[in-house]
């Protein structure tokens, strides 16, 4: 029984209730990691799980644990009505999202809102707005934050392509409006593929997000992803945790993640700083979020898109803060001002992420199955922690994304964060499942890597160099 | 002689691509598996018309589940 409700104090001078009991809408090890905090502030847990993940163990940690739906995520994890349900059962009083799914589904914060709990984001009139990227970049052009050259408003159809292109030139990169996470990007390289890619594209923002409309960014060539962690409460005030550089992808999905930029002075972090405090109060935004820019080579930065929702990659910017994000996202949440100001937040030393997918090193097909075997690398609090939810015998289903795991690192010096992760990664044992263990090797060991040359098209280049004998891994070139 | 297109990999049907009746060739994509969030063409071993679908959008698959059945 937790003993007396405890009182955060709003920016008003009112107090509220802290959170009791929060309902955790993920699987996985986001739901570890938020389940972390929630023990360190005695909030109560509730896990919500599909068939297939029943027997997960962190189930058993968990205050309370509801099943909502079969494998499909989209009768689950997905599912609005039966997270809801289980919501009104358990009489959670919270709701924290995770990364991915419905975290960003302004119907579902609304639909916590209605039912009187707190939601852990953004309010959903935020979230609707925010969640087209050309109101967004409307937001920025109108801060005088430089947004990545395009258009700001949504194209009508493939004439508006060509119609760009015959004054901007290709390559063009058409992106949904409704888009995120990677998803709904379409290289266009010349005229001939204007159209397959605005139908393919129509096609998949019907499907994945229910929108298909697209705009148009101009390809900035060798682009380094370069974002910014921030913290924001009701008052308006905003504190920046670094940036991050995410450049290592492949198709748009992140592999390694860094803090700080090997790249970013402290000049650049100022300005990038300060255009992040503009858009966030721009966008009246409230909680955690992140705000995405590209680096081009001549060093000019673009504002891309916001990140609405707490991000895979979070540790870095936590073992450099010293900031458990978590934490400062439910004090936000329940009406509290911000207690840190920008001039204490220190960025201490360098933090690396390697995330681990359960994908063959070689071919990246999907490998779903069953953990035959684990040994997770010994863990030095001050220069290591995993993030994962997996166990020996453990099954990993193909239903969803296929992140196992994340091995973050922190050193002194970058060198030394590199050398740190490299050796845990060696130590890192899972079998019964292919993992992408061995291509985070490969890039860490690179000379371009430790020399931090980074750039989105890393990955490519790299084993354009493996090709020619080099690597140990003989890569299928074109499931690049 | 009918033939089975079965699944080559676990996960989610995403789409059917071929209706009963339709002629198919060797080699041709006659259906999607959405396998961790990753999109893998099912295609048919042999030439001939669709007889049976015998899945829809957000079955279940397991390796070997049977799809569709060929008449070739």
């Amino acid at each position: 029984m937790p003993g007396p409700a405890r009182m955060f104090k709003t920016g008003r001078g009112n107090q509220v209730p802290a959170i009791k009991r929060v309902l955790i809408a993920n699987r996985g090890e986001i739901v570890v990691r938020v389940m972390k905090t929630c023990r360190k502030m005695g909030i109560e847990t509730v896990a919500v799980y599909s068939e297939p993940d029943r027997n997960l163990s962190y189930l058993k940690s968990a205050d309370e644990a509801y099943c909502i739906g079969p494998a499909n995520p989209i009768k689950s994890y997905l599912c609005i009505e039966a997270i809801m349900e289980a919501m009104k059962k358990s009489g959670a009083d919270a709701v924290h999202p995770g990364y991915g799914f419905l975290s960003e589904n302004s119907l579902f914060a609304q639909a916590v809102d209605s039912a009187g709990s707190t939601w852990v984001g953004p309010p959903p009139s935020i979230l609707t707005a925010i969640d087209s990227k050309c109101y967004c970049r409307k937001i920025a052009t109108g801060e005088g934050v430089p947004v990545v050259p395009g258009t700001v408003d949504i194209i009508s159809g493939v004439e508006d392509i060509l119609a760009f292109a015959s004054e901007h030139g290709y390559p063009i990169v058409l992106k949904l409006d409704k888009g995120g996470g990677g998803k709904g990007i379409e290289q266009v390289k010349e005229e001939g593929q204007a159209k397959e890619a605005f139908e393919r594209l129509s096609r998949i923002g019907r499907m994945a997000f229910g929108h298909p409309e697209s705009y148009i960014e101009k390809l900035i060539a060798a682009p380094r992803h370069i974002e910014v962690q921030f913290l924001a409460d009701r008052a308006g005030n905003c504190v920046c945790l670094g940036e991050r550089e995410c450049s290592i992808q492949r198709r748009y999905q992140k592999i390694i993640e860094e803090s700080p930029s090997p790249v970013v002075s402290k000049t650049d972090r100022e300005k990038l700083f300060n255009y992040t405090a503009h858009l966030v109060k721009a966008m009246g935004y409230e909680g955690a979020g992140t705000m995405e820019f590209l680096r081009s080579e001549d060093g000019s930065y673009y504002f891309m898109e916001i990140n609405a929702r707490l991000q895979v990659e979070h540790p870095v910017s936590e073992f450099l803060t010293g900031i458990d994000i978590v934490e400062e996202q439910f004090k936000i949440a329940s009406g509290e001002k911000l207690d840190i100001r920008q001039e204490d937040i220190s960025l201490n030393g360098y933090s690396i992420e390697a995330r681990v997918y359960a994908e063959d090193p070689v071919s990246f097909c999907p490998s779903p199955g069953t953990i035959s075997r684990l040994q997770l690398p010994e863990v030095n609090g001050k220069h290591l922690r995993i993030d994962h939810a997996i166990d020996e015998g453990g099954a990993v289903p193909p239903y969803y994304d296929p992140l196992l795991a994340k091995v973050i690192s922190w050193g002194e010096s970058r060198a030394e964060a590199i050398e740190y992760l490299r050796n845990a990664l060696a130590q890192f044992q899972i079998e019964g499942v292919k993992t992408t263990i061995p291509v985070n090797i490969l890039i860490l060991d690179s000379l371009e890597y430790k020399a931090g040359e980074l750039h989105t098209g890393f990955l490519e280049r790299l084993y354009a160099g493996a090709t020619s004998g080099e690597g140990s891994i003989k890569p299928l070139w074109p499931n690049m | 002689m009918e033939v089975i297109v079965k699944a080559h990999m676990p996960g989610l049907v995403a789409r059917v691509v071929v209706n009963e009746g339709d002629k198919v060739a060797k080699g041709q994509e006659v259906a999607v598996i959405n396998c961790m969030k990753t999109e893998l063409s099912v295609t048919s071993s042999d030439e001939g018309i669709v007889k049976n679908i015998l899945v829809k959008e957000w079955d279940e698959m397991e390796i070997n589940s049977p799809m569709i059945v060929i008449e070739s």
